[in-house]
């Protein structure tokens, strides 16, 4: 029987989000919170993978109260138990301090249900740092399979899976030891349509709370804005660049060509920007 | 998961105005109330850059300022801008008559109105089940007993529907309760842009005191390019809203792009200058029933009640809709209350509800107005002559310095007379008048 975890993190609906011109941060004023949509793959594999296998699902979530209806979402999809991890305590904490809280709640929750397969979201889309997974892996001392796109086999007698992942030039597959941890592209699976009375069911329930000082008793140096090393000096927009020139060549001959493209570098060398923009 | 059926005292389809306040009059008076909405959440299907109207909110929660309404700016200005091609007259109202406490009418945007909306009917008990399209009705000896939605497992029960599915009412005309589909001369194109600047610009470009100001106008004239229309603007507290609603038959003969007439509408003069620098922030459209009373649907039969836009409550004149809403989910949710004391939800009990309705003003100025959308249809000079002589005669009237003043006033009537005779403006003025007064 298997035991999936799966860490999930509940951000604003960035394709509603607007950035506020005066002060460059976001406005989240009545900007719908999602289920991370990574994150939401990744529980859909664990879905998968249970189905196959038996077994259950625990998702966990460190956030504010209202993180609650994340939790009630993979629920949704077939999770059977969400943890949330809140505390006033834990508020402005950046990756590292994220990573330490999940890390040692899932210990917490190894220790009374040895856990076989950890999945998180490649990353979250609103700070889109891809860290917070990784860090988790590696405090608890797991192997770590990044960018994971498809789960080849998952064998729990003899304590291993083979996992697709994607790197820039190939797809690797891996074959780890369990447990082991891993961060999901959205290709892992397709979010299922759930049954009527599980949606239902799912929002009816109400997930485990747990505070900086029940069950695990956190580090108060380690969590929270005091926890976090990471200082944002300044937030805002990026710059759009203009598109690069397109050269058209196509009638030209070899040397005429040529020509073309060696003006353009030597008018880089003088000053110029190879590609449009400001320089 | 189990298989036992899924069963409720009333299914309400919708979680707009209607919808929510239809839930939330039937659960806090202690019906097992189920919401099914389509959307992700409450008002996420919604477009909309209008106003709410007190009167109905605080009906419904007399505690309405404590529960921290999201409301945008209180309408403190409002009127009629009549448009020519290149001006405007602009006929509003401040102070006097609309300094009510509270002020009449709120500028909301929907999206993030109706999520709280829904929110309070949560409170009073309702469950809202959202992502969920309703599809079917289960029916027991031809009679309605609960609705087939799109997942799997997916049919609920209850002795009461309330259908608030908006206007593309396609479970009301799977009822029969009407025997067609929504039709273009009778329905709107509502096409909007929400603008974002910083609220000390809106203020300054709009002549606002402060924050706690706000406009809702109707433009009428070149700005629906002679079709039967009005254009709009309401002011959010950091955006202004602006739109065209043209009925979607204009749209079809005329061949205007619904984008190209907003965007006339941007550009136009004494519009530009208001929203320059502003950021886009939304864009997009929504259908608007306009038909009223001719084209409303049977508003009940055995199992069954209809309300808000999916009955065609919308008065296109004053903009009221999302008051009429509020009040027939109220009197929906009520009925639904009164069926389940009786025990019986045949159309003979259900008819209460239009008894309700009729007491009230949503059925009264419904059907006061009922030759309205037909009138401004075959009427087109009062979308473009009419307001074009208003932008010239005031501008003439004006400008007519070192003139005698005997022939500027020739000349005034002049401008009208030889685009309509004096005795067709005059027949139209009549029917105008009748129009409203109903008779």
């Amino acid at each position: 029987m298997l035991h999936a975890l799966v860490g999930i993190k509940q951000v604003p609906d960035t394709t509603n989000i607007r950035i506020d011109p005066e002060t460059g941060s976001l406005i989240r004023q009545g900007v719908p919170t999602i289920i991370n949509p990574y994150d939401a793959h990744a529980v859909a594999a664990a879905v998968e993978w249970k189905r196959k296998l038996g077994g259950k699902i625990t998702v966990i979530t460190m956030g504010p109260p209202a993180a609650v209806s994340a939790l009630q979402e993979c629920i949704e999809m077939g999770a059977d138990k969400g943890i949330l991890v809140s505390d006033r305590k834990f508020s402005g904490a950046d990756t590292l301090a994220t990573s330490y809280v999940l890390a040692e709640a899932i210990k917490k929750i190894h220790e009374e249900d040895p856990i076989d397969l950890i999945f998180f979201g490649k990353q979250a889309i609103d700070g889109d740092t891809a860290q917070v997974g990784p860090g988790v892996a590696v405090r608890l001392g797991y192997p770590l399979i990044t960018y994971a796109v498809n789960i080849r086999e998952v064998n729990l007698e003899e304590g291993y899976a083979l996992i697709e992942r994607k790197t820039e030039l190939r797809n690797e597959i891996i074959k780890t030891t369990l447990p082991a941890a891993m961060t999901c592209e959205k290709e892992i699976a397709e979010i299922p349509y759930a049954a009527l009375p599980d949606l239902i069911a799912s929002l009816r329930y109400k997930p485990q709370v747990w505070t900086a000082d029940e069950p695990v008793a956190y580090d108060i140096a380690q969590i929270g804005l005091k926890g976090s090393p990471t200082m944002v000096f300044k937030t805002g927009t990026p710059v759009q660049h203009e598109p690069g020139e397109l050269i058209k060549a196509a009638g030209t001959s070899l040397d005429k060509a040529v020509d073309l493209v060696l003006n353009k570098i030597m008018e880089h060398a003088s000053g110029a920007p190879l590609i449009g923009g400001k320089k | 998961m189990s298989s036992k059926k899924i069963q409720f005292d009333v299914i309400v389809v919708g979680a707009g105005l209607a919808g929510s306040t239809a839930a939330a009059v039937a659960a806090r008076n202690g019906l097992n109330t189920a919401v099914i909405e389509r959307g992700q959440q409450p008002g996420g299907k919604n477009f909309f850059g209008g106003a709410v109207y007190t009167h109905a909110l605080q009906e419904i929660y007399p505690d309405l300022w404590d529960r921290n309404p999201p409301l945008e700016r209180p309408v403190t200005e409002t009127g009629f801008w009549f448009m020519s091609k290149d001006g405007m007259v602009k006929a509003t109202v401040q102070g006097g008559k609309l300094n009510n406490d509270p002020i009449d009418a709120y500028v909301a945007l929907r999206a993030r109105f109706d999520s709280w909306w829904a929110d309070q009917a949560k409170s009073e008990g309702a469950f809202i089940i959202p992502k969920t399209l309703v599809e079917e009705f289960i029916y027991q000896d031809g009679k309605v007993v609960g609705v087939k939605t799109d997942r799997p497992q997916g049919d609920v029960y209850a002795p009461v529907v309330i259908i608030c599915e908006g206007v593309n009412n396609l479970l009301t005309q799977k009822l029969g309760l009407i025997d067609h589909d929504i039709r273009p001369a009778a329905t709107a194109l509502g096409v909007k842009q929400l603008i974002s600047l910083p609220a000390e610009t809106i203020n300054a470009r709009l002549g606002l005191p402060s924050n706690e100001h706000g406009l809702a106008i109707s433009v009428m004239g070149d700005v629906s390019m002679g079709m039967a229309g009005l254009g709009f603007l309401y002011t959010a507290e950091k955006a202004i809203s602006l739109g065209v609603g043209v009925t979607l038959e204009a749209l079809r003969k005329s061949g205007v792009k619904p984008y190209e007439l907003l965007q006339r509408y941007l550009n136009h003069p004494a519009v530009a200058p208001l929203i320059e620098g502003g950021q886009l922030m939304e864009y997009g459209a929504h259908l608007i029933p306009e038909g009223g009373w001719k084209e409303m649907p049977r508003l009940y039969t055995d199992g069954v009640m209809v309300a808000g836009d999916a009955a065609t409550m919308v008065n296109a004149l004053h903009w009221e809709g999302t008051n009429m809403a509020i009040i027939a989910g109220q009197q929906a949710g009520l009925t639904a209350v009164e069926a389940h004391r009786q025990g019986d939800f045949s159309s003979k009990t259900l008819s209460a509800y239009q008894a309700g309705l009729k007491e009230r003003f949503v059925m009264k100025d419904l059907y006061q107005y009922r030759n309205l959308s037909r009138f401004l249809d075959s009427h087109p000079e009062f979308m473009d002559i009419y307001p074009t002589f208003l932008n010239d005669a005031l501008g003439m009237f004006f400008s007519g310095f070192g003139k005698p003043k005997k022939r500027l006033y020739k000349d005034i009537l002049r401008t009208l007379t030889s685009r309509r005779p004096l005795l067709k403006v005059v027949g139209d003025l009549v029917s105008f008048g009748r129009t409203i007064i109903g008779i």
